[in-house]
């Protein structure tokens, strides 16, 4: 089992009214509530996390993008991946991802991550997402355009990574008639690529095909079960058997001494993440055209509550999050891998607004008690073990 | 292809038979029913593949085709038709293969908005234009409302005046799957069409000159979706264009207000038609 921690970086001193007077966290909240001098100590404060992270001993430290939202505040994950790139030695830095949908020039990704592998010294993870529903307001790109644009842009940046030689492109949504990059990235062929999927059939297929890592994002995990079901199948009609760290299993996280003390505590962090950071509307997060027919007729199927009314005891209960002392997390751990079938435990530890201190001892109960019982889980067997 | 039956009680009891016709990757559905000079009517973002009272009632003076959008209801997204000039080909191509001359073109919302851009593109393809809450002008004082980004229920009260009518539209209780599906495939219609820029061709405005067919802009006096400078507008641009207003109506215009709409445009269509 591999270990990343990942972070949102969340900006979480709401308004006492915005649960009345705030239909949502994204898009639509007046940038006034922010406070740049609180601003600029999450900052650090996250980075700091961030560092801490390798120095406990996680394989990744990632962060993603974001925009228009208190729910995270990383418009440009490439600077936190810069920012940490010095500071740090071991750990991979893992963008998950670049929401390269509704980049204008997805270009511009390929150099800054090229950059990015040769800073880190070729730990760099490359994700790509679309970017959620609400960025396609934000930044004006048409949704119905995202897939074509997305998968255009991830097959231009490949190319841009690996071509020898300069080449024009011309594409449905770019067109360019140089494309020279430098630098080329560090590690061969490129960084190694992370997709997030929200039980998307075509995403499920693209990245099985690509052999890429698939994560999930949050759900229940009867439904992450379908999604990884989902992947391992469009895997093998690729002909591929994918790695167990391929399937990367990514939720909130919180571990205290005991169960007690963790529930007491975590309560509220996660209800900030869910009730506050993720209140949104279907409106804004898949408007026309983001999702296919086929992919919203799964997702209407699956009968989902907004995120937004789903209570403490139900986001423990059906696996949106897992909360508890070391023993308690280790065995839930335990089920959720017999269930779901994962190699990399994509961990959400710094949740809504808990406090410095609270994650810092999260992670480090995390760390020294969890990841050692964890570890030989979800490895590929020697026989199947990709060399 | 052969004729299939609409979906739809109404259309299944009273309404004429849905055709369809066939483009590259896929096929459009339309009505075509009446006696008399082609008339051709392009909906707004909902309505597509229902047969209505307004059409009905335009029916009986004119040889009506009221055509789906691609992508709108039962009308499969074509992929060559992605953006609004490519619609603009695409009604030129129906006018000709459905053998229609020169018809009087009816638009409402945001097929007011199609059926402007055919009139300048195809001056002498058409008997004369009548525009219903029109999309299309970019009027930044007077922003559309963005209907992308209303909850399911702040959507009735934005396109009906009366609640009493958008409860009949919109019956209370949680849609089925389906329903919700129709509803998106529609939307997602619009919004290949009309995300960016939102509803509105820039350049339209300053070629509303080149329009040489009798027009007629009509509003509804409480349209909460378009503001009824859109159809000012429209109506000081287009030469010769004639503007009128029905009151105590709201967005849904022939939806809310069929009979009234009606009259509006018979009786305008009545003096080009001589």
């Amino acid at each position: 089992m591999r270990f990343v921690f990942f972070h949102l970086m969340p900006y979480p001193y709401l308004p006492d009214d915005f649960d009345e007077n705030h239909r949502s966290p994204s898009l639509t909240f007046p940038s006034k509530y922010f406070d740049p001098r609180l601003g600029r100590e999450l900052y650090h404060r996250y980075l700091d996390e961030l560092e801490y992270a390798e120095t406990l001993g996680f394989d990744g430290i990632a962060v993603n993008e974001h925009h228009q939202t208190a729910y995270g505040l990383m418009p440009s994950p490439n600077l936190m991946a810069a920012a940490l790139s010095r500071r740090t030695e071991r750990a991979q830095i893992m963008v998950l991802g670049n929401a390269i949908g509704i980049r204008g020039n997805p270009l511009r990704v390929a150099e800054e991550i090229a950059m990015l592998d040769h800073l880190t010294n070729g730990r760099i993870v490359s994700g790509f997402v679309r970017g959620i529903g609400w960025e396609y307001f934000g930044h004006s790109v048409n949704p119905t355009r995202s897939r074509g644009r997305f998968n255009e842009a991830h097959d231009l940046i490949i190319k841009a990574w690996t071509s020898d030689d300069v080449f024009q492109w011309y594409g449905d949504n770019y067109e360019y008639r140089y494309v020279n990059l430098w630098p080329k990235p560090l590690q061969r062929p490129h960084p190694p690529i992370y997709i997030p999927g929200a039980g998307s059939t075509e995403t499920m297929k693209f990245v099985a095909e690509h052999g890429y890592t698939y994560m999930s994002v949050y759900a229940p995990s009867r439904v992450v079960k379908m999604w990884f079901d989902g992947y391992r199948a469009a895997a093998e009609e690729a002909g591929v058997t994918p790695d167990p760290e391929k399937i990367g299993f990514s939720l909130p996280v919180y571990v205290a001494e005991t169960d007690e003390q963790a529930h007491r505590e975590a309560k509220q962090y996660l209800e900030w993440l869910f009730l506050k950071g993720l209140k949104q509307g279907t409106e804004i997060v898949s408007p026309p055209g983001y999702m296919s027919q086929g992919s919203m007729r799964g997702i209407l199927k699956a009968g989902l509550k907004p995120f937004a009314e789903l209570s403490y005891e139900e986001l423990l209960a059906q696996g949106y999050a897992v909360v508890g002392s070391p023993r308690t997390v280790t065995e839930r751990f335990g089920e959720l891998h017999e269930q779901l079938g994962f190699g990399q435990l994509i961990a959400l530890m710094s949740i809504g607004n808990a406090p410095h201190e609270h994650t810092k001892r999260s992670m480090e109960l995390f760390a020294s008690e969890v990841m050692p019982a964890l570890r030989p889980l979800g490895v590929a067997s020697t026989a199947g073990a990709a060399s | 292809m052969s004729n299939v039956t609409a979906d739809g009680e109404r259309a299944a009891s009273a309404g004429p038979v849905s055709r369809t016709l066939e483009f590259p990757g896929g096929s459009i559905q339309y009505f075509r029913e009446g006696r008399g000079r082609p008339l051709l009517f392009l909906h707004a973002a909902g309505g597509a593949g229902v047969w209505h009272e307004f059409l009905e009632r335009l029916s009986a003076g004119f040889d009506v085709v009221a055509p789906a959008h691609p992508g709108f209801g039962p009308s499969d997204e074509l992929p060559e038709v992605e953006d609004i000039d490519d619609l603009v080909y695409h009604y030129i191509d129906v006018i000709d293969r459905l053998g229609l001359d020169r018809p009087h073109v009816v638009g409402g919302s945001f097929g007011g908005w199609v059926a402007a851009e055919l009139a300048v593109a195809a001056p002498h393809k058409i008997a004369s234009l009548t525009l219903l809450g029109a999309v299309g002008l970019r009027i930044p004082e007077h922003p559309v409302t963005d209907l992308f980004f209303l909850k399911p229920h702040e959507i009735p009260p934005v396109l009906f005046s009366d609640p009493a009518k958008a409860a009949e539209m919109f019956p209370p209780g949680e849609p089925d799957i389906d329903t919700i599906l129709a509803a998106y495939k529609d939307q997602t219609a619009l919004a290949r069409f009309g995300w960016v820029p939102f509803l509105n061709n820039p350049k339209l405005e300053r070629r509303l000159k080149r329009i040489t067919a009798p027009t007629l802009v009509a509003w509804a006096e409480k349209d909460a979706l378009v503001p009824i400078e859109h159809g000012r507008r429209y109506a000081e641009r287009i030469p010769g264009a004639r503007f009128e207003v029905v009151d105590d109506c709201g967005h849904a215009m022939y939806f809310e207000r069929p009979a009234e709409f009606a009259d509006v445009v018979m009786g305008f269509l009545s003096g080009v038609s001589r």
